[in-house]
């Protein structure tokens, strides 16, 4: 299939080809990078140096009686102690600071990737899916980020280092705890596998909690209405005590694996000591070898049950990375083409579909056989049944897709012959409704054209005939419209994406009609300001209702994809049956 | 836990033996009762583990099942002014945090008493050691409790900084048709990049935070172990202890690295997690305000009269909505609600199931007050059909069978077609099994309607009442929706809260509301030919239906 995401491309099971072309996109981290990793290792290098500055201490000063080699070997550690404060603070904040700096960027990068891809990705992905490679991906690469790097990097470098340590320290003891860890290791895999399982479940079964409870909330009233209560609340029981019960699944894992591991540090250390008093016995090891080697025995187990826990942050991580790559190689089907060009100036804002075919999936063509010369300054109307295509028309006149085949032009060019820049300038889209950018008015109004001065605004609201409402508003052009414009109603949002058009002033306006009923102030304010818009450039309305109809230039029927008649309003009423139809049914709903 | 405080002391046993080799079996003696002790502390740790997450889980589960049922059983006028999100919040983040901290209870518990015993052991064994030893406790507990104070004020930041973000996410991926049309990905990039620096700031702010705290959890127990290391060795010197008594007192130092860090996390998050309980309390102890009544009467059958007697409504914010509306609707006649945009069209229709209550008067539904009835009785009689039409994430059928969940697949097909939605329905590849709601297929706003509509007439109730939808559809799919209507309301009583003029078609009678008061009522043609008023507000309607 012909719009297949690519994300197939990149698995977990591929780390080493993530973790590559993780690295390549970075930029300017190398140093950092080295710098963290120089931290890291002299931190865990000083940290190993304390059990030996021990054994010394017990060895030369214990043993033989020598108070002040017992002191000599205090005041040394606490020196090795004030270099390790300083090189792991430095370490855990360089590999953060590599971490998050890496993260800005990526986020940056997959967000200006989103942003190229055509209206034809938009439509086709869910926007929940493309909101949550945004937030939720990258975020459990920020959890890694934060905490599992510095831990996967310290606790690795520890426990090779310990090993290392123990080894030179003695190795038939070594070897011994090596075949418990060995032991140790098998059942943190067993573990990882089955909290695993455990863990995923658990999250799924939150999700479903919190998608039934917020379902429950939002649909309270209907719930009320119907004396639901009783029944939502054992819905909700239902499905809560299955989350309980995955909860569960994962407190037995982590109920048998920590005592687990508790145990089997007792016996690592009952072998060291059964080898080691007998070695001390024979004369064959110090007491302080013991000592120190007791002493990183400590250190052994925990960061390799740390190293368990971070193996899960680091799965997540690569997962999310290979569905970031799989959007990020999402193919972008509405490019500019090399040696594309502008239009020449002035614009005209004659619109022309030439034998214009397009389908969204290669089987079934939404339009076909389209034909239509929109003159300089006209208004044409386009009506028709809800999926006759109409919409696609004013897409594709967006350039929103192209078309399978045929050729939509602006003067005579080839939408796919000018540059991007070129052809937005000359055209813009109103949206049904009116939609608004959280931020204040301003920000919306200029949003066309950023850094337009507050003169400039104000003139395009007295042109538009609204200057006196946002003259009433608590905080003028500094006014927050809150979430999507929620302050507003549905027409005050209209005036500002028609405000907003104004500003921009193209030479052609494509209007997908709003279809909410206004209030009659509200909505005589909307047909003023609209038709001033409109005054000298060329539109093409996509009309939901027959006022609109009436006052177009001319009117394009589309049924099935297919124009069925085309003329002015009363051309049509007079030839086309279907119109009169459609006209029918409008002023039944009028009446 | 016992053992946990034998097993330092038992490898200084095994130490001592070493050096002093008089009675060497003694010395697998011990290391088997090591052995011994590890498995008992290994039962132990699991036993308290397992119930300790069970109480813990049980306690969440059920709290989160009653604030569930509560949100449930508040008043309309409750979720008129409480938000989802504080709701939801209540009964996730408040709650979890809770569990956490008793989940850690029984474990935080148990540390402190063992804290307590093995400083004591360790001043019995010798008090100038021990004393020494025992300091790496309260600077242990103070850093690690510092160290989460401190993360959690960034972590709450940083989660506010990323709900920022993903918002300017949502907001680009919903408007890239403006975004887009206008070219100003640039613009939306710009906005990203803002909020990805400034979550930078917040992380990095934490990374300094554990930067400086972290390195002192290896350190506070490293100057514990140097400190027996030249306390100890000059009191082994001088005989005061025995070799194997300083090794034991290195292994007590280990023990208790972790549980004083989880202890001291523990009481840092404490407040937090008394405040998360006492505003979960708050919501559980705030009574509904709607409630049955305490000696309800039954609503035998009747023909569905309502009578509205001087109803007067003022929401609790003090904003007076209706004064003294008087009027009756004969049983099995249609009225419509109409009047300006807030003259209380919808308030009026919402107290006759008491969504609200009347400030004053009485609301009568075949003579009987409909405060005397009980709820769940007076609501199966009285069903509504709201203006936003809101169903749940499942099949069709069941959400149908929301307003009677006893419905035979029969009724909710009969129901089905008297609301129009049948042929539509039937037209979906998987009929009235079908998924709908925010996972499932998308119905178009007149589907929705219809079957909402579908939903209100199930249980085949007295009295309906309807809000009219405010955003138009097609043209055509309204049609087939005042078709629909037309069929519902026939043989029962309905009040239709109208937002269109051509609904008045259909009704037997308008009430006109203007100003809280009921100002005509009666047919639509005959107040057109004599309330003045009335034609002159229905002429701004209709100006506004049509453009």
């Amino acid at each position: 299939m012909k719009y297949m995401s690519s994300a197939g491309d990149y698995r977990v099971e591929q780390p080493g080809r993530l973790i590559v072309r993780a690295a390549r996109i970075s930029h300017g981290l190398r140093w950092p990078f080295i710098g963290a990793l120089s931290a890291t290792v002299t931190a865990t290098l000083v940290r190993l140096l304390g059990p030996l500055v021990v054994r010394g201490g017990i060895d030369e000063g214990i043993t033989l009686g020598d108070k002040s080699a017992i002191l000599a070997a205090a005041g040394i550690y606490v020196g090795l102690l004030v270099v390790q404060y300083f090189a792991t603070a430095l370490s855990q904040w360089s590999v953060s600071y590599v971490g998050e700096r890496y993260l800005v960027q990526l986020r940056s990068r997959v967000f200006s990737r989103m942003l190229r891809l055509d209206m034809g990705f938009f439509s086709r992905s869910k926007s929940g899916v493309l909101v949550s490679r945004m937030t939720a991906d990258i975020e459990s690469l920020q959890e890694f980020a934060s905490d599992g790097a510095v831990m996967a990097l310290s606790n690795l470098l520890t426990v090779v280092g310990v090993a290392v340590a123990m080894g030179l320290v003695d190795l038939t003891m070594a070897l011994a705890v090596f075949g418990i860890v060995t032991v140790l290791l098998v059942v943190s895999v067993i573990f990882q596998r089955q909290a695993r399982k455990a863990y995923d479940r658990v999250r799924e079964q939150i999700g479903r909690v919190l998608a039934t409870l917020q379902e429950g909330i939002t649909g309270v009233r209907v719930v009320q209405a119907f004396t639901q209560e009783g029944s939502q609340a054992s819905t909700f029981g239902r499905i809560n005590e299955q989350h309980f019960d995955a909860n569960m699944a994962a407190a037995r894992a982590i109920s048998w694996y920590f005592p687990v591991v508790a145990f089997l540090r007792v016996v690592a250390v009952v072998s060291a000591l059964a080898i080691g008093t007998s070695r001390v016995i024979d004369g064959t090891m110090t007491i302080g070898t013991l000592v120190a080697f007791l002493l990183y025995l400590d250190w052994f187990f925990q960061p390799i049950i740390n190293l368990s826990n971070v193996y899960n942050l680091l799965q997540s991580a690569l997962a999310a990375l290979a569905k970031l790559f799989g959007l990020m190689d999402e193919k972008v089907e509405v490019d500019e083409r090399p040696g594309a060009y502008d239009l020449a100036e002035p614009v005209r804002g004659e619109v022309g579909f030439t034998s214009v075919e397009f389908s969204y999936d290669s089987d079934v063509a939404v339009l076909h056989d389209i034909d239509i010369a929109v003159a300089q300054g006209e208004r044409v109307a386009i009506v028709g049944e809800t999926g006759s295509g109409k919409s696609t028309l004013a897409k594709l006149a967006m350039r929103f897709y192209d078309p399978s085949s045929g050729r939509v032009t602006i003067d005579g060019v080839d939408l796919k012959d000018l540059t991007h820049r070129s052809r937005l300038e000359a055209m813009a889209l109103i949206p049904q409704d009116g939609f608004l950018f959280s931020g204040t008015l301003r920000e919306n109004l200029a949003y066309a054209k950023p850094g337009a001065s507050d003169d400039e605004l104000w003139e395009v609201l007295s042109v538009m005939g609204i200057a006196q409402w946002v003259r009433s508003l608590p905080d003028q052009l500094d006014t927050e419209v809150r979430e999507r414009g929620s302050r507003f109603s549905a027409g005050e949002r209209q005036l500002v994406a028609l405000a907003r058009a104004f500003l921009a002033d193209p030479s052609i306006i494509v209007l997908d009609e709003a279809t909410s009923n206004l209030d009659p102030e509200t909505e005589e304010k909307v047909e003023t300001a609209l038709a001033t818009l409109l005054a000298g450039r060329t539109s093409i309305v996509i009309a939901h209702r027959l006022r609109s109809a009436e006052r177009a230039d001319r009117v394009i029927l589309i049924d099935s994809g297919a124009i069925e008649a085309d003329g002015t309003h009363d051309e049509l009423i007079a030839g086309s049956r279907r119109y009169a139809e459609l006209v029918e049914v409008w002023q039944r709903g009028l009446a | 836990m016992a053992t946990i405080i034998t097993i330092p002391y038992m490898v200084g046993i095994v130490i001592d033996r070493a050096v002093d080799p008089s009675n060497p079996s003694i010395v697998w003696t011990v290391l088997g009762g090591m052995v011994l002790a590890g498995s008992i502390q290994a039962v132990g740790i699991s036993l308290r583990r397992y119930f300790g997450f069970k109480l813990s889980y049980r306690a969440e589960a059920d709290v989160r099942n009653r604030i569930f049922a509560h949100i449930q059983r508040m008043a309309f006028s409750f979720h008129d002014v409480t938000s989802t999100g504080e709701l939801m919040a209540r009964a996730s983040s408040d709650l979890s945090q809770l569990r956490l901290i008793l989940a850690m209870l029984p474990i935080t518990l148990a540390n402190i008493v063992m804290f307590l015993v093995v400083s004591l052991v360790l001043v019995v064994i010798d008090p100038v050691l021990g004393l020494v030893a025992s300091l790496m406790v309260p600077a242990l507990l103070f850093a690690s409790a510092r160290f989460a104070n401190r993360v959690v004020g960034y972590s709450f930041d940083l989660q506010q900084r990323l709900s920022e973000l993903s918002h300017v996410v949502e907001e680009t991926v919903s408007g890239i048709e403006v975004v887009k049309s206008y070219g100003q990905e640039a613009q939306q990039q710009g906005k990203l990049d803002h909020k990805a620096e400034i979550i930078y700031d917040s992380a990095m702010g934490m990374a300094k935070e554990r930067a400086i705290h972290r390195p002192l959890f290896e350190i506070i127990p490293a100057l514990g172990t140097v400190a027996v290391l030249a306390v100890g060795g000059i009191r082994v010197v001088d005989g005061a202890v025995t070799i194997g008594e300083f090794v034991a007192f290195t292994q007590y130092l280990a023990v208790m690295v972790l549980p004083l860090m989880i202890t001291g996390w523990f009481f840092a998050n404490l407040p937090r997690s008394a405040a998360a309980a006492s505003r979960i309390d708050r919501l559980l102890e705030t009574a509904p305000e709607i409630r049955d009544p305490r000696r309800p009467v039954d609503l035998k059958p009747g023909p569905g009269e309502i009578k509205m007697e001087n109803v007067s409504f003022t929401y609790p914010d003090g904003t007076e909505v209706l004064n003294g509306v008087s009027l009756t609707i004969p049983g099995g006649t249609s009225v419509g609600i109409v009047g300006g945009t807030g003259a209380g069209k919808s308030t009026l229709a919402h107290l006759i199931p008491r969504f609200y209550d009347v400030s004053d008067g009485a609301i009568l539904i075949d003579g009987v007050d409909v405060r005397d009835v009980r709820l769940d009785q007076l609501r199966s009689e009285v069903s509504v059909v709201f203006q936003e039409t809101f169903l749940f994430s499942s099949t069709i059928a069941d959400n149908i069978r929301v307003g009677d969940p006893m419905a035979s697949d029969e009724q909710v097909r009969a129901a089905a077609r008297l609301a129009r939605a049948h042929d539509f329905i039937c037209a979906m590849p998987e009929g009235y099994d079908t998924v709908v709601g925010e996972r499932g297929a998308t119905l178009s706003g007149g589907q929705r309607q219809r079957v909402s509509l579908a939903r209100g007439v199930v249980r085949d109730p007295r009295v309906l009442v309807l809000d009219d939808a405010t955003s138009s559809v097609d043209a055509v799919v309204e049609a087939e929706i005042q078709e629909a209507l037309r069929q519902v309301m026939s043989g029962r009583t309905t009040v239709i809260v109208a937002h269109r003029t051509s609904t008045l078609a259909i009704v037997d009678n308008v009430a006109f509301i203007e100003g809280g008061e009921l100002v005509a009522f009666g047919p639509h043609e005959s107040l057109l030919r004599d309330v003045p008023r009335y034609g002159e507000v229905l002429a701004a309607t209709e100006e506004g239906a049509g453009l």
